[in-house]
């Protein structure tokens, strides 16, 4: 066989990978120069009741437990973190009550899901975020009428608390 | 009368092999937690279709029709376009370097490289609509690396099946089954 022809189709691969590794380093540089300091690429930002409290950084997920449920639509794994520890890492418990409202956004899907702080503070529920094949983090759960794959919130960017 | 590029016969294999894609994505299940790891088992599908139909384009209606099937199925997070074109690009680039490498998928070099390249063109259109919807950027700083490797990982996998595959039904003297057929 034509040893050209396999580089090429080789050198064909490695372009494809170094144009999407470019553009996302080139993402990362544009929004590392417009974010505070105190947001890094990437991060969530958590909003309480209006005011930016803090931003969930990828270097925090070592302080929190793994979790992870099979879903019962398609029976794959949903493997993350509890939404529950993501909030109580920079809230404290005492601030919140059963009826503290947490939503969790994404503005590029332009979905939202709004649930009370006893529901996500029940473990049996799995309220968590499973990480996308992308890398960016999506709210799953197993609670009755918010445990389908359409109803959950892909590409979350922000966090917002309300007392 | 003009003759059409596929038979009856071909086209009933590919609507099989395309259908079969669409199965092996909804029933198979790997506890792998890595992107891409259904690859495995689609690509290999992929090849094993374009070598009993051994025809430039033949991966391509594997792709564009298990695309039409998985979009009306409502498979993927995207939606019906993204699932459509991630589908069908996988199988139009397949052909395209099996095409470059002289079409013969029963060599495991071609077969990988040919399922590899397919399934990083899926990644790639599910990379660029999140690039046109304004996704926000990885969480994990090398999330998009990682995921990009089990996509080219995976695939090469498949692409090996594929070969295997070929080998077994090679054996078994499909392929001379199939010549009468023709």
């Amino acid at each position: 066989m034509d040893k050209k022809r396999i580089l090429y189709v080789l050198l064909g691969l490695v372009a494809i990978v170094s144009v999407m590794l470019g553009v996302d380093f080139w993402q990362r540089q544009q929004a590392a120069a417009l974010a505070p300091a105190d947001m890094p690429p990437g991060s969530i930002p958590i909003f309480m009741d209006g005011k930016f409290v803090a931003s969930f950084i990828p270097d925090d997920l070592a302080q929190l437990a793994d979790a992870s449920f099979v879903d019962a639509e398609e029976g794959k794994t949903q493997e993350g973190w509890l939404l529950r520890d993501v909030i109580l890492l920079y809230i404290k418990e005492s601030k919140l009550k059963d009826d503290t409202q947490i939503t969790v956004l994404s503005s590029s899907r332009e979905k939202a899901k709004s649930l009370a702080w006893v529901e996500v503070n029940a473990e049996d529920n799995m309220v968590m975020f499973d990480l996308s094949g992308r890398g960016t983090l999506k709210l799953v759960s197993k609670i009755p009428g918010f445990d389908l794959r359409d109803l959950w919130i892909q590409d979350v960017d922000k966090i917002e608390v309300v007392r | 009368m003009k003759k059409n590029y596929f038979s009856t016969f071909q086209l009933i294999l590919l609507a099989l092999f395309s259908a079969l894609v669409v199965v092996a994505k909804i029933a198979l299940r790997t506890p792998i937690q890595l992107s891409g790891h259904s690859g495995i088992f689609w690509m290999a599908i992929v090849i094993v279709g374009a070598q009993v139909v051994p025809k430039p384009g033949a991966a391509s209606m594997i792709g564009i029709t298990s695309g039409l099937l998985a979009s009306f199925l409502g498979l993927g997070d995207f939606g019906m376009l993204d699932t459509f074109l991630s589908y069908a690009l996988l199988g139009i680039v397949t052909d395209l370097v099996l095409w470059i490498l002289g079409g013969n998928a029963e060599n495991v070099v071609v077969a990988v490289l040919a399922a590899t390249l397919g399934h990083t063109a899926k990644f790639v259109v599910k990379w660029i609509f999140g690039l046109v919807m304004d996704a926000p950027i990885g969480f994990v700083a090398l999330g998009l690396l990682k995921a990009i490797i089990g996509y080219i990982v995976f695939g090469a996998l498949g692409g090996f099946l594929g070969w295997l595959t070929l080998k077994a039904l090679r054996k078994a003297g499909f392929f001379a089954y199939l010549a009468e057929k023709r």
